[in-house]
């Protein structure tokens, strides 16, 4: 009877109050675990995101090289004055856009896009305008117009392969970058996620910091 | 029309395309102003928004952004084969041939005028940069680049203006740096991965 008269009891007296102090103690430590545990995965992920970028950066590197070289093929082939600023076209157009989007707050990816299609070189028409030197050759300026040129154009109409593989190389070498570029951003995104987090760490234990 | 904006006004709208990259943006089409608010002003500069009369980075949003290279002869060639270059009718180049006569100062103006983040000098100081009138947005609008998503610059050009690659802290446009002929990538140079190497101190490793 007693027992079911005196249920309050077995409530927390006064005394009671150190009891709370330990369970606060606990609530801090199991939260400093968490963000100890939080910390952990961002840096393997920022250390992966490392190791990624350097091995990405050494085929950059390696593509811009190999277009280095095959350029240095073509102007041997074509002449020295033949592969430079000086054939730039007067009027560019974008073949290669970059489309980035925001997966989350501050973190941006990018990509790599070819925009327009690339028409088919029309040699025919060409050829037999040529053969007859007949008036005026209308045909190749209409299709100048009509597309976007391919800056392979600017060097002449038949390019050695060396300009196709220069070409190549640094068409890889675009897709790189923007990879590149996109990892660059997630180290800086996951170091300002770790400097945060490493500041709430530090709020939480004092003691330790 | 021009006088009809506040240069407030216009300047956040501006930022606001920058920040979501398009036109398509529901806050666009619902005509609600940068703080939220649904006032007549606010709707009539995002209709002209929408129309690219105001902003022409808003109709550029659709086809994406322009990857830039300021490097050698070579370098420039060959990322210009890559099918990277844009030259309009402004003459408004997204490459730089950097020759033995370039200038630093030219290296550097051309950095900063392909990577400064639009909108941001008028915000800071709106009293001293005020936006243009009408007919000359078309000037302002190429002093602050908001169409290059990407800046490739060879590391020995890199050296030379360091001080500005450092203070670039956005995140778009991203600066890459590349090597040149003469000059090989050298990792500890890197701006990227100098920030990386300083994230720990000896207290975070303990």
């Amino acid at each position: 009877m007693k027992d079911l008269v005196c249920p309050l009891a077995v409530l927390p007296t006064a005394g009671g109050d150190k009891e709370g102090g330990g369970s606060e103690s606990d609530y801090v430590s199991m939260a400093a675990l968490d963000l100890r545990a939080e910390l952990d995965s961002l840096l393997l992920q920022l250390l992966g995101d490392l190791e990624e970028l350097e091995g990405k950066r050494a085929v950059l590197n390696a593509r811009v090289e190999e277009g280095w070289l095959s350029l240095a093929k073509a102007r041997y082939a074509m002449g020295t004055k033949s592969v430079g600023p000086l054939q730039y076209a007067s009027h560019m157009e974008p073949q290669v856009c970059l489309q980035a989007s925001e997966a989350q707050e501050g973190l941006r990816k990018f990509k790599v896009v070819r925009s327009g299609v690339h028409a088919p070189e029309e040699v025919g028409p060409r050829e037999a305008a040529l053969r007859r030197r007949k008036g005026p050759t209308k045909t190749p300026e209409l299709q100048s117009s009509e597309a976007p040129r391919d800056p392979l154009n600017w060097f002449g109409i038949l390019v050695p392969h060396s300009l196709r593989q220069a070409q190549a190389s640094f068409w890889d070498g675009l897709q790189l970058a923007a990879d590149i570029a996109s990892l660059q951003n997630r180290i800086d995104w996951g170091r300002s996620q770790l400097r945060g987090l490493q500041e709430k760490l530090k709020q939480l234990e004092p003691g330790a910091a | 029309m021009a006088q009809a904006y506040s240069h407030g006004g216009r300047v956040a709208v501006h930022a606001h395309v920058q920040e979501c990259g398009s036109e398509n943006c529901a806050c666009l089409k619902g005509g609600v102003g940068p703080t939220g608010s649904r006032t007549a002003e606010a709707g009539f500069q995002w209709l002209l928004v929408l129309s690219g009369e105001l902003c022409p980075a808003a109709g550029m949003a659709g086809r994406g952004k322009l990857i830039a290279v300021i490097g050698d002869e070579d370098t420039v060639t060959g990322f210009l084969l890559g099918g990277i270059g844009e030259l309009n009718k402004n003459r408004h180049p997204n490459f730089l041939v950097v020759e033995k006569d370039t200038t630093i100062n030219e290296i550097e103006d051309t950095f900063r005028s392909l990577g400064s983040v639009p909108g941001s000098v008028a915000e800071a100081n709106p009293s001293q940069h005020d936006p243009p009138l009408w007919d000359e947005i078309d000037s302002w609008q190429f002093l602050n680049r908001d169409d290059i998503g990407i800046i490739l610059i060879n590391q020995y050009i890199a050296e030379m203006v360091r001080h500005a690659l450092d203070a670039h802290q956005h995140s778009i446009p991203a600066v890459l740096e590349i090597p040149s002929k003469e000059h090989p990538y050298d990792a500890a140079k890197d701006s990227i991965l100098r920030r990386a190497r300083g994230m720990f101190t000896a207290e975070d490793l303990r």
